[in-house]
């Protein structure tokens, strides 16, 4: 919200308010060198000249808490004035519903904004009722479905208050909407960690869930990832669940080459080799052809780090070559 | 890298476009007003990168310290609590307070390090620094789950300021306001399942957030702490961020500061040289404005100061030719942190 002083012509400065001729303006001191000078408009300059003055006094009264509604207004992101406007709703006995409406609209005017979304978590924490926030954070997700700060609100608001029954409903519409929507995958995460748990039984069902949306987008690195997340809490790991080892060699066979599938092989072949369960389909072969595809073919942007890990994947060949030699040697 | 084949940098361009920011603002960047030092440190360290810190004259320099020697908060003079120590961002509330409601007037951590790289640059040798009384205001605003608040008065926290705190310790070379192990311990936590590190555990991981995080456990001696898989995960993680420029988050668009948050996570990992430089360099020369200077996150789009320090700073990570060399755990020039070292040096003679 940028100051909007100089076009706002029935405003009155405070320093022309009968009702605040009692008050002394401070003005700011920026001392006899000051270097970055913003050359604010005379509203903004007036309406701080009062609020430090206010500070200053610690005048504690409802037309204070309407001078700190004014300086938000010209700069929301001004944390003292926040913390004040918090004191003086405190020492006021103020209605904090009505504070819930107000900063409603103003997260509705600047959704980015540290400061407000810190003042709505604290007067849910006074109030504990978190029985609009669900809401609240839907509404802004609604107009930016990756807005950081609604996401950690709600969260924060779900695992206080443990509110997840109708979440994943939530995320799903938002998945369905969006299938690349990286926040709603994490959302989808968070869920299952916090409320729904990791049985064998939730991890199938979320490998299935995921695999249909891979199957229709296949490049997509956030349904990709998830995947992974899901397996790690498969007592098989990523290599022993046969729904995703053959819905992987599925697409491979049908000329899928996606570098979040070839990846995803790759990191198969590596889970394999590390547990000694290597087979013809995840081995230390299979993943240097897989790493030279994606370095001069697939993922040429990537084809140093390709490179690299093909490296990792030629030592473990070479000493696997090595090994076997030495055992025919002993054999012959 | 050649880089006759592309397009150049405008760099005489971009100095002038610090020099003004470091002169005055228009009142559209009022929202700004808080977070005054900030804008300084852009323009002072963006000079630096640029090589023309000899554009800011002796008198501007000992303004510009003199201004944020000003914004330090000093100890409470009655019964020396230095709870509220650090520096502020500009003088909106620099205002002498009732003990009552001297907290209102504290230091915010953001400031504190930027105020510092700033004062580093600019060669002062911070004889007029309270360190004890820094690190105390650090000290406060940890938070049991091992995070850092800015400020004393009200503030949410999160790995931005986890960042800023051990910048100050470092610089400071003092870590006795800062418990390691739960800072640590915070970091490990946020690592999401996709092995890039988010603002608290649990959240989507971040370019911005796990340079926060990384340049922390460099600083603080602890990337040890972090397993095998999970810095092949945090490599994997971040060198996927690169489409031409880098984007900050899965499947979200490109952005100039993502050159530097990206690259200099990366850098910190040593595998920045396993990206495409020629992609990213385009990518951000694109979004210079070659008229008045600046860059922008995206081509064609308004500039701003962070974005030119930030595009800067990553090209500069990339080796592009007239760039002094950057820092990535600090985000200051090596120019700066050699300074820095002898001060550090003069420190512990000292003691």
């Amino acid at each position: 919200m940028s100051d909007s002083g100089e076009n706002d012509a029935a405003w009155t400065l405070y320093k022309d308010r009968p009702e605040w001729r009692d008050l002394k303006p401070v003005p700011e001191n920026d001392g006899p060198s000051p270097v970055v000078v913003i050359a604010h408009s005379e509203k903004f300059e007036d309406v701080y000249n009062y609020f430090r003055a206010v500070l200053q006094s610690n005048e504690k009264s409802e037309r204070a808490l309407q001078l700190t509604k004014d300086a938000v207004e010209l700069n929301p992101a001004n944390y003292t004035v926040w913390q004040y406007r918090r004191d003086l709703l405190q020492a006021l006995g103020t209605d904090l519903r009505t504070e819930l409406d107000y900063v409603e609209a103003v997260i509705k005017h600047s959704p980015k904004n540290y400061q407000v979304w810190h003042h709505r978590r604290v007067l849910v924490e006074w109030l504990q009722d978190p029985s609009l926030e669900l809401e609240l954070t839907g509404d802004a997700l609604l107009q930016d479905p990756k807005n950081y700060h609604a996401w950690q609100h709600r969260q924060w608001v779900m695992k206080t208050f443990g509110l997840f029954d109708k979440e994943l409903e939530f995320v799903d519409n938002l998945i369905t909407e969006d299938v690349r929507n990286n926040s709603a995958w994490n959302q989808r995460y968070f869920v299952m960690n916090n409320h729904l748990g990791w049985s064998d039984l939730n991890v199938q069902r979320e490998i299935c869930y995921t695999l249909e949306k891979i199957k229709f987008v296949k490049n997509n690195e956030s349904s990709w990832n998830y995947l992974r997340g899901v397996c790690f809490h498969d007592k098989r790991g990523i290599n022993g669940n046969a729904v995703v080892t053959s819905f992987c060699e599925e697409l491979y066979k049908n000329k899928c080459r996606s570098p979040y599938l070839l990846a995803f092989i790759i990191d198969m072949c590596d889970e394999a080799i590390k547990k000694g369960e290597t087979n013809t389909f995840h081995n230390a072969d299979r993943a240097i052809l897989l790493c030279h595809d994606l370095a001069t073919k697939y993922d040429k942007i990537r084809s140093k780090y390709w490179n690299y890990v093909c490296d990792k994947f030629k030592k473990i060949q070479k000493a696997q070559n090595e090994t076997d030699n030495h055992e025919n040697n002993i054999d012959n | 890298m050649n880089n006759d084949e592309n397009k150049d940098m405008s760099h005489r361009q971009h100095a002038k476009y610090f020099m003004r920011f470091l002169n005055i603002l228009p009142s559209t960047l009022s929202s700004h007003d808080t977070t005054r030092v900030t804008i300084a440190y852009f323009s002072v360290c963006g000079l630096d990168v640029l090589g023309s810190i000899s554009s800011i004259s002796l008198d501007l320099s000992s303004r510009i310290i003199e201004w944020i020697y000003s914004l330090q908060v000093h100890p409470n003079e009655e019964n020396g609590d230095m709870s509220i120590c650090g520096f502020q961002g500009s003088s909106t509330v620099n205002i002498p307070l009732d003990p009552a409601n001297n907290h209102y007037r504290c230091g915010h951590l953001a400031m504190t390090y930027t105020g510092l790289c700033m004062l580093l640059t600019l060669g002062d040798d911070l004889s007029r620094i309270n360190r004890k009384a820094l690190v105390e205001g650090v000290k406060v605003l940890q938070r049991e789950e091992g995070n850092f608040s800015a400020t004393l008065s009200g503030c949410e926290s999160d790995m931005r300021f986890v960042y800023c705190a051990a910048c100050v310790s470092y610089i400071l070379d003092d870590w006795s306001g800062f418990n390691i192990e739960k800072a640590t311990d915070y970091i490990i936590k946020s690592i999401s399942y996709d092995y890039g590190i988010a603002q608290c555990p649990e959240l989507e991981s971040h370019g911005g957030t796990t340079y926060c995080a990384l340049a922390t456990l460099a600083l603080s001696d602890q990337l040890d702490k972090l397993s095998q898989e999970q810095v092949e995960g945090l490599k994997r993680w971040l060198v996927f961020r690169q489409v031409d420029g880098f984007q900050g988050r899965p499947n979200k668009p490109v952005d100039t500061c993502y050159s530097f948050w990206v690259g200099a996570s990366l850098k910190i990992l040593d595998t920045l040289h396993m990206t495409n430089y020629g992609s990213n360099r385009r990518y951000v020369i694109d979004t210079q404005d070659v008229v008045v200077g600046g860059f922008s996150k995206w081509p064609d789009t308004s500039t701003d100061p962070m974005h030119t320090y930030l595009g800067l700073a990553g090209l500069s990570l990339i080796g592009e030719n007239g760039l002094l060399e950057i820092v990535p755990t600090l985000n200051i020039t090596r120019r700066a942190y050699e300074h820095l070292k002898t001060l550090h040096k003069r420190w512990s003679d000292e003691c």
